[in-house]
């Protein structure tokens, strides 16, 4: 069944009304030129899982990572894979199946970006040279096809690779060679090392190449005569150029368009960076919240009273353990995964949480500034696990 | 897990908490992100479209169900989840409204903690009820864990699945909400509504299953209120 009916395609007058407010600087939207659309990052609840919102462009990045053999040319470096999804929920003209030419225009315009100007650091991705090494696969799923697909999903694969853990490895065994991976909840899961963040910003040409608009809609992709995507990173590094044929444009526009495109990369370098950041600090509290139902009966502390307690004390139990100052034997920082969930979604639970939460945050200038009593705070899982028998 | 505690502190009839968020997709003629704790789907309804497929009846409006999970390729599992799904949703919708037309509904991962069936079902069927396709009745779907002790448990999470003797994945019909009181003859009403769809995995009792159904019907009722009251939001937000 033929699908080219449903592509959306705009009326005469549309594409007349987009042209002629574009000639007297006005979009549709009531953007300027140069403005970039409502940008919006929030995250998953596993690491590495990231979702983008570029005005109504919706996508979803998601970060997995496993151990394979090296390619043999690079034996001491990990491989970085990117995969676009054009879910045909995005757009009633994408058909599931093989992927069209502008998805794998776009998974290559991400993967130059990322790969070849090395922002991701390859060479810490190996475990043994020529045997193991880490592979990364990035899928992008497109959701919501609003225009300027390429930006939104390069920033959704950077927030994604930013918030990625990677599981520990050791390397031992008899010959060096045998390579044990720590589950995370036994080892701390460790980031990606990320040396720059590559930002695309697309512009759009109009007009024989007079007029030039950043971030189009899809309205505006669908009148424009051409366009330009340059990838930079906040350092002013051009990391990547793609103008795949459309209208000519002359260089100094092409100058001009680069200026722009170093300058907007910075902004959306320091939104993505501020987003990467908070996540990262509220999951690091909700590692704290969690100790309060988790405290094991019996704990060798002698300033802090813990007896047995029951749901209505855990606020007491959260400001009381912020007082320990000792050293337990063999702590182990747990890394939350279904456990978050239900301290601040369980409903049952929920009022106790709340103030627990209260207590938790007032805490939390102190227990950063300290990252020793953090550590303290949280107790080994075998004594955890104890606990959770007895009840 | 033992001793009837679960992971959240849940007791075995307790559900986790649900949210659902109406047409969050621009393009999308219907769209639901339907969350039951950690699982979260999200579904996008595009339809009725002209043209049936090869093979389907052209007498009859038809279903494709496109299936995309979190990462990976596409397996047999997906193409599993993709017909349960048609048909399920074949048997809610009235097909004759629309001959010889094609609604599609895609669905997409957003995070797995066990159920993904049943919430797959939900965000479809609230997908298909904001897109405004005609169906007879809604389809509500929940997760029965039964574990080695024969306990039942409701809306299992991975974990749970994974240490549980066997597990299914029930679709009932929604509740009726009754305009006079009828109440002692409304238990029988509801388990004679019927059964939509079931999968099993794992050996279980009669006795289990039908333990599990039961627990289902009660369940379906719970959920039938949500999806009512989130439906009524979205449409008393519109006017």
């Amino acid at each position: 069944m033929a699908m080219e009916h449903l592509r959306w395609r705009p009326t005469v007058n549309e594409r007349d009304f987009i042209e002629r407010a574009l000639q007297s600087d006005l979009r549709v939207d009531g953007r300027h030129s140069f403005d970039f659309r409502k940008l919006k990052i929030t995250f998953g609840r596993e690491d590495g899982s990231s979702e983008v919102q570029l005005g109504e462009t919706h996508v979803m990045g998601y970060v997995t990572a496993q151990l394979v053999q090296p390619y043999r040319d690079r034996p001491n470096e990990g491989t970085l894979a990117i995969f676009t999804e054009f879910s045909p929920m995005a757009d009633p003209a994408f058909e599931p199946g093989r992927p069209g030419e502008s998805a794998i225009e776009l998974g290559r315009v991400i993967d130059r970006g990322l790969r070849e100007s090395r922002a991701v650091d390859m060479e810490s991705l190996c475990v043994v040279a020529g045997k193991h090494v880490w592979s990364v696969r990035v899928d992008l799923h497109i959701l919501d096809n609003g225009g300027n697909l390429i930006d939104a999903a390069n920033i959704a694969a950077l927030a994604a690779l930013s918030t990625f853990r990677r599981p520990e490895c050791t390397v031992g065994g008899d010959d060096g060679q045998q390579v044990t991976v720590h589950d995370p909840e036994v080892r701390d899961p460790l980031p990606l090392t990320i040396h720059h963040m590559p930002i695309a910003v697309t512009f759009a040409y109009f007009g024989e190449g007079n007029i030039v608009v950043l971030d189009p809609t899809y309205k505006e992709e669908a009148v424009m005569g051409g366009r330009m995507t340059a990838t930079v990173n906040s350092n002013g590094d051009v990391c990547a150029i793609q103008k795949a044929g459309g209208e000519g444009v002359m260089s100094s526009v092409i100058m001009q368009c680069l200026r722009i495109a170093s300058v907007k990369a910075d902004d959306i370098t320091s939104k993505i960076k501020k987003a990467v950041d908070s996540y990262t600090t509220e999951k690091a509290l909700k590692k704290v919240k969690r100790l309060p139902t988790s405290v094991p009966q019996k704990i060798s502390v002698t300033d802090v009273i813990m007896d047995d307690k029951g749901d209505g004390e855990l606020e007491k139990q959260a400001v009381a353990v912020q007082q320990i100052s000792k050293d337990p034997p063999t702590i182990v920082k747990v890394s939350s995964h279904e456990d978050a969930q239900p301290m601040t979604e369980s409903s049952n639970a929920e009022v106790n949480t709340s103030s627990a939460v209260a207590a938790g945050e007032s805490d939390e200038s102190q227990e950063i500034g300290s990252p020793k009593s953090l550590k303290d705070a949280i107790k080994p899982k075998h004594k955890r696990k104890k606990k959770s028998d007895k009840s | 897990m033992e001793g009837g505690s679960r992971a959240e502190g849940r007791n075995p009839n307790q559900l986790r908490p649900f949210s659902c968020t109406g047409n969050p997709l621009h393009r999308a003629h219907g769209s639901a992100r339907w969350a039951q704790g950690g699982t979260i789907v999200l579904a996008a309804v595009y339809g009725p479209k002209p043209g049936t497929r090869k093979g389907e009846n052209p007498e009859k409006a038809s279903i494709e169900v496109v299936w995309k999970p979190k990462t990976g390729q596409i397996g047999r599992q997906e193409r599993e989840y993709e017909t349960t799904l048609k048909r399920t949703l074949q048997s809610i919708c009235l097909l004759t409204v629309h001959p010889n037309t094609t609604t599609s509904v895609v669905l997409q991962v957003v995070g797995d903690d066990g159920s993904l069936l049943p919430c797959a079902i939900n965000a479809s069927c609230a997908a298909l009820a904001f897109a405004g396709i005609p169906m007879k009745h809604l389809a509500v779907a929940i997760g029965c864990g039964v574990m080695d002790n024969g306990a039942v448990i409701l809306d299992t999470n991975t974990a749970e699945e994974q240490q549980a003797k066997s597990f299914a994945h029930l679709v009932f019909p929604n509740s009726r909400k009754s305009v006079d009181s009828k109440d002692p003859t409304q238990k029988d009403e509801e388990s004679e509504r019927g059964l939509i769809s079931c999968i099993t995995h794992g050996a279980m009792s009669e006795d289990d299953y039908f333990n599990c159904i039961e627990r289902g019907v009660a369940a379906s009722s719970k959920i039938s209120d949500f999806m009512r009251k989130t439906l009524q939001k979205e449409v008393s937000g519109d006017a």
